[in-house]
């Protein structure tokens, strides 16, 4: 019955065209792109197409599916179409989740087509200039360092950020234990540092550092030098081979001049297995957004099993709003406190927060973080960050986020057939 | 408490305005027992109280104080409507389908299988006469065309107890007749009909019993004859008598001290008249 309720959802938005409309603006979204990406970086076009599928193309397939699951329910109260429906042994309970069922299988559908067209778009601007994009087209599997530690003298530390200074005075080193045996396979790999640098020198564009691969327990103090420009990731490969032998390896990285300063934590450097499978790990970041659809549907319907239909979608825009600005609110306290900058630092890169900024995060944070816990957090649906840093989706970020839209669909649920059941329809 | 097919307590429902304030009494302490089996009219002037007490008896609505059984169950009580039909006061129907689609999303509602609702579909539509405009959206249906397959859908699961709230409304005189039939036809299979009509003449030409609501509260309830009947009152019908016996009549009753209240030659009804026509027309 609840399949029955779910597929007449489904027919009516598609007798109402509401699928024709949103699947032919993303299209249209999508086929303009080209006339705003730029041609000087490789792979800008194949790029924007993500950021636009994803940022641009989902919100408005967002807004159509929160417009149209919030006004179903109380036009169907409002036609008294509801009367014929409830007449028969179909519980509030089962009205409510075959409705919901619509949405999203609405919503699916919507996703796997403007999806599809996506991923065409991106192979075919592509192709022709594959090889340079193979930063964008990998699925890497992300390894995080198990240890880390100051060889030598630690400079000085700042809001847990250890910066050393060149010249030989420290070396700061990260341990990844059992390389192999995670992966099983000799598999190429390579190294992200996201160091902090800084440079007493007046004019530095680029700092050298040197940058060292080796076995866990290996002896040899072999490193090469490579340039690292600020507000950069340096990327550096690691030969297979070592990894094969070794299993666990050490990766140290030092300022080669003495007037030079790296900032560095556990996590500033990364090591990533390369593995093939865009298409896949698409696939799963269309799956994490298809739960963001889910998740604002079950708010969607629960707004409208007691509202009317301006008030639930106001509830339901309002909420999609507030599950996003918790993530600004994350960030501009960030802005606040600024735990980056170091004495030494490039001119420009020390920020002073104004008095307003303050008094906003004063005002602002505390009650905005005590609605958080009843608000969903949509940060915790971020796939297209995955996808543009060639990040292989961990299942368990998946299993999390599956976890997370079941509980919060769960309990929007159960409060839409108890307010559905309340309520008197005259 | 099985034996009736309705049974309302002292029903009572006062609508609350907008700050949850008792305002208008829809209904007062109704008292009303409807038999398996009978065509029942409930009967009452517009806002009397008849849709608000067929809401309350499907639990769309909740009773200020009071209580009502459908088929022994308590209202709104989800596995009873199985063995129920319902027809609204006006046909709310999804306007997006046509006539054989909406009876199958309905048939599937009740767990109809594929083969039953195909067999019932093709069945009732036949029975409405609707079968040129079974692929027909609803949306392009006149308001008559609405209610006969409103009526289609309020049996498609085969009901013992059908809830009928003004059914002859917006039909054509033809049309209402045929529903008066199919009623008719209902009661013969035993099924019970709650009918709440203010066309008096369809009511009293086919139910067995009535209740009369007005503002909410119940003025009378009982068998139509005997409602109707006046016993000090005495109606002939006769036929092939010449004017001279109908004096002699006449002069009959006056000697035995009654009284002849009107003596005119009878007339058919307006509706009857129509029929005849459509009907031989076609």
């Amino acid at each position: 019955m609840i399949l029955t309720l779910a597929t007449h959802t489904l027919r009516e938005a598609i007798r109402k065209k509401i699928p024709h409309i949103l699947i032919g603006s993303g299209a249209i979204i999508l086929a303009i792109s080209p006339l705003i990406s730029s041609a000087n970086e490789p792979d800008a076009l194949p790029k924007i197409m993500l950021i636009l599928f994803f940022q641009l193309v989902t919100v408005l397939c967002i807004t159509g599916i929160i417009i149209y699951s919030a006004i179903s329910l109380p036009y169907d109260i409002e036609k008294k179409t509801i009367f014929s429906v409830l007449s028969k042994p179909v519980s509030p309970f089962k009205f409510v989740v075959g409705k919901t069922l619509g949405f999203s299988l609405l919503a699916a559908f919507i996703l796997a087509v403007l999806g599809f067209v996506n991923i065409v778009f991106v192979f075919c601007a592509s192709s022709h200039r594959l090889s340079e994009q193979k930063g964008l087209f990998k699925a890497r599997k992300e390894f995080n360092a198990q240890h880390f530690h100051i060889q030598g003298k630690v400079h000085h530390e700042k809001e847990w950020i250890r910066w050393i200074m060149g010249g030989g005075e420290g070396i700061a080193v990260w341990n990844f234990p059992n390389l192999h045996e995670k992966t099983k396979k000799t598999l190429p790999f390579e190294v992200e540092l996201r160091l902090k640098l800084d440079s007493s020198r007046d004019i530095a564009d680029t700092i050298p550092l040197a940058i060292g691969i080796e076995g866990i327990h290996s002896e040899e103090n072999k490193t090469e030098v490579f340039s690292a420009k600020a507000d950069e990731i340096l990327t550096v490969s690691i030969n297979p081979e070592i990894i094969k032998t070794h299993n666990s390896i050490k990766i140290t990285a030092s300022p080669v001049l003495d007037t030079d300063y790296i900032g560095a934590t556990q996590n500033s450097v990364k090591v990533f297995s390369l593995q093939k499978g865009f298409v896949f790990n698409y696939a799963k970041a269309i799956a994490i957004t298809f739960l963001k659809f889910l998740l604002i549907i079950a708010v969607a319907v629960m707004g409208s099993a007691y509202l009317s239909a301006p008030v639930s979608i106001l509830l339901a825009f309002t909420v999609f709003l507030c599950g996003h600005l918790l993530d600004f609110v994350k960030d501009f306290s960030l802005l606040l406190h600024h735990s980056g900058a170091h004495e030494h630092a490039f001119p420009g890169m020390i920020k002073k927060p104004n008095v307003f900024m303050i008094y906003m995060e004063y005002f602002s944070k505390k009650p905005l973080e005590w609605v958080s816990f009843i608000l969903p957090d949509f940060k915790r649906f971020d796939s297209l960050s995955y996808l543009l840093k060639g990040i292989n989706i961990p299942l368990e970020t998946i299993g999390f986020s599956v976890q997370y839209t079941v509980i919060y669909v769960l309990i929007c649920t159960l409060i839409s057939c108890i307010l559905l059941k309340k309520r008197e329809l005259f | 408490m099985d034996s009736f097919a309705v049974k309302i307590e002292g029903l009572t429902k006062v609508y609350k305005d907008f700050w949850k304030r008792k305002s208008v009494p829809a209904l007062t302490n109704l008292n009303l027992e409807i038999k398996q089996g009978e065509i029942f009219g409930l009967l009452g002037p517009n806002g009397s109280g008849k849709t608000t007490t067929v809401k309350l008896l499907l639990g769309f609505l909740y009773p200020t104080s009071g209580r009502s059984w459908l088929l022994g169950k308590p209202s709104g009580h989800v596995q009873t409507k199985n063995k129920i039909g319902f027809l609204p006061e006006e046909s709310y129907l999804y306007t997006f389908l046509n006539a054989e689609e909406i009876l199958d999303f309905y048939g599937k509602l009740f767990n109809l299988s594929r083969k039953e609702r195909k067999e019932r579909i093709d069945k009732l539509i036949h029975l409405v006469g609707l079968n040129p405009y079974r692929k027909r959206l609803l949306s392009k249906y006149s308001k008559g065309m609405l209610r006969r397959i409103g009526i289609a859908q309020a049996i498609i699961n085969d009901p013992d107890l059908i809830i009928l709230d003004e059914p002859t409304s917006g039909l054509d005189p033809l049309g209402r007749r045929e529903i008066k039939e199919l009623i008719r036809e209902f009661n013969q299979q035993g099924k019970t009909v709650l009918l709440c009509s203010h066309l008096l003449a369809d009511v009293q030409s086919i139910c067995s019993r009535i209740a009369i609501l007005d503002k909410g509260v119940l003025q009378v309830a009982g068998n139509v004859k005997e409602l109707l009947c006046q016993n000090e009152v005495m109606e002939f019908l006769v036929k092939n008598l010449s004017d001279s016996d109908l004096e002699l009549v006449k002069k009959f009753i006056e000697e035995k001290n009654g009284e002849v209240l009107s003596m005119h030659p009878h007339r058919s009804t307006l509706e009857e008249l129509f029929v005849n026509i459509i009907q031989q027309h076609n």
